[in-house]
């Protein structure tokens, strides 16, 4: 077998008596290449005659009655429920969920996420703090409040939009935020409802208000807010409770603002 | 391996009072090859009690075209005493390679022997037992 690199000559010397147990390829390659070279027919022969004569070996009764059933020697076979509850397989089951959970929240966050929605989650934490005696009483439809606000406080666009605007008001003020700037909160009768009007974030380049389609919600600690953009004013809805509670109000047909 | 068949019965109980309480231990040996490698160190250990064999160099020779021939004329027990005369771990490469049960991957791992000292202990066992052949049973000069 000079021809044999040393590896191949290695696993040629064990090859398997039956050609047909070779286990992996490289062993079949090995036994491939060494039927090429000269000696391993002789070697082959050999084992085939010493195997032949370890079958014809006698097994005395005795010890045959010692293997009565040849299976026993198997070994066990896991099952799919003990491979399961193996600890090592628990954890990294439970890791790999931990993870998907994890990444799916921040998918979610990413889907769903919308300029201005920092100061809104901030905003939900205003409105599950105010008291009903820190807003000043004003019982009006929610709709006439964008002139309280452009003539009294100079806000431009702070306007109440019309699926809104027929609510019954309670209470008033605005407030200025650090982060959100100027900040409108009106208080509603039905539903202890809240308003919010605070500007749009701004794109650091343009100067531009950033804005978006449609109503974005946000939910936080128990309190759910629904939020649009108009005119570089954003406008949320806010309630204490999910997310269902909101949705008929969004559905409503709404009117001309 | 032991030369006693009593020490063997010994041995292969003790075995598999092993694997029953591994088994009730919910950790049931997980293959075969676990019940050879038990069996083999406790016969290691016994062995290693009694009385052991002088080991001489051995003449070795390559194999031959005629060896078929010549193992032909031997009997199962002249086999069976050769290889049990062979060092270890040569002794049981060469039990286990013969029976032709296992792969060299389970020779391995039932031997904790590396691929080439696997490989070393069976081709010098073939040489040797080429050269011991040749001694018992010369072969027939070609016609």
């Amino acid at each position: 077998m000079k021809r044999l690199s040393r590896g191949l000559r290695t696993l040629a010397d064990c090859a398997p008596i039956a050609n047909a147990k070779a286990p992996d390829r490289r062993m079949r390659t090995a036994v491939s290449r060494a039927k090429r070279i000269e000696g391993f027919a002789a070697q082959q022969s050999f084992d085939r005659a010493v195997a032949k004569l370890v079958q014809a070996t006698p097994v005395s009764p005795e010890i045959q009655e010692w293997f009565p059933n040849e299976k026993m020697a198997e070994g066990a076979k896991r099952n799919w429920r003990k491979t399961a509850l193996h600890p090592a397989i628990l954890a990294i089951g439970i890791a790999l969920a931990v993870i998907a959970v994890v990444a799916w929240i921040k998918f979610d966050e990413q889907m769903h996420a919308f300029p201005g929605m920092a100061t809104a989650k901030k905003l939900l934490n205003v409105a599950a703090m105010t008291r009903p005696s820190e807003l000043e009483p004003m019982q009006t439809e929610a709709g006439t409040l964008s002139d309280l606000f452009f003539m009294k406080y100079r806000l431009e666009h702070y306007d109440v939009p019309p699926e809104f605007s027929r609510q019954r008001t309670i209470g008033v003020r605005v407030f200025d935020d650090d982060e959100a700037g100027q900040v409108a909160q009106i208080s509603l009768a039905e539903k202890r409802m809240q308003l919010f009007l605070f500007p749009a974030r701004r794109d650091s380049k343009t100067g531009k208000p950033e804005e978006f389609e449609g109503w974005r919600y946000v939910e936080q600690e128990g309190w759910t807010g629904a939020v649009q953009a108009h005119k570089g004013i954003l406008f949320m809805a806010v309630v204490r409770g999910p997310k269902k509670d909101l949705a008929p109000y969004l559905a409503a047909k709404p009117q001309l603002r | 391996m032991t030369g006693e068949a009593s020490k063997a019965q010994d041995i292969f109980q003790d075995t598999l009072r092993e694997a029953a309480f591994l088994a009730a231990n919910g950790e049931p040996p997980a293959d075969r090859c676990w019940f050879f490698r038990e069996a083999r160190w406790r016969c290691l250990d016994v062995v290693a009690h009694g009385v052991q064999p002088e080991h001489g160099a051995s003449e070795s020779t390559e194999v031959s075209p005629q060896a078929p021939e010549q193992i032909e004329q031997l009997e199962p027990e002249q086999l069976a005493i050769w290889i049990s005369a062979a060092p270890e771990p040569q002794r049981s490469a060469l039990a286990l390679y013969y029976l032709d049960e296992f792969n060299y991957r389970e020779m391995m791992s039932m031997l904790g022997l590396k691929l080439n000292e696997l490989s070393r202990a069976i081709a010098s066992g073939r040489r040797e037992f080429q050269a011991w052949l040749n001694t018992t049973v010369p072969a027939a000069a070609p016609e």
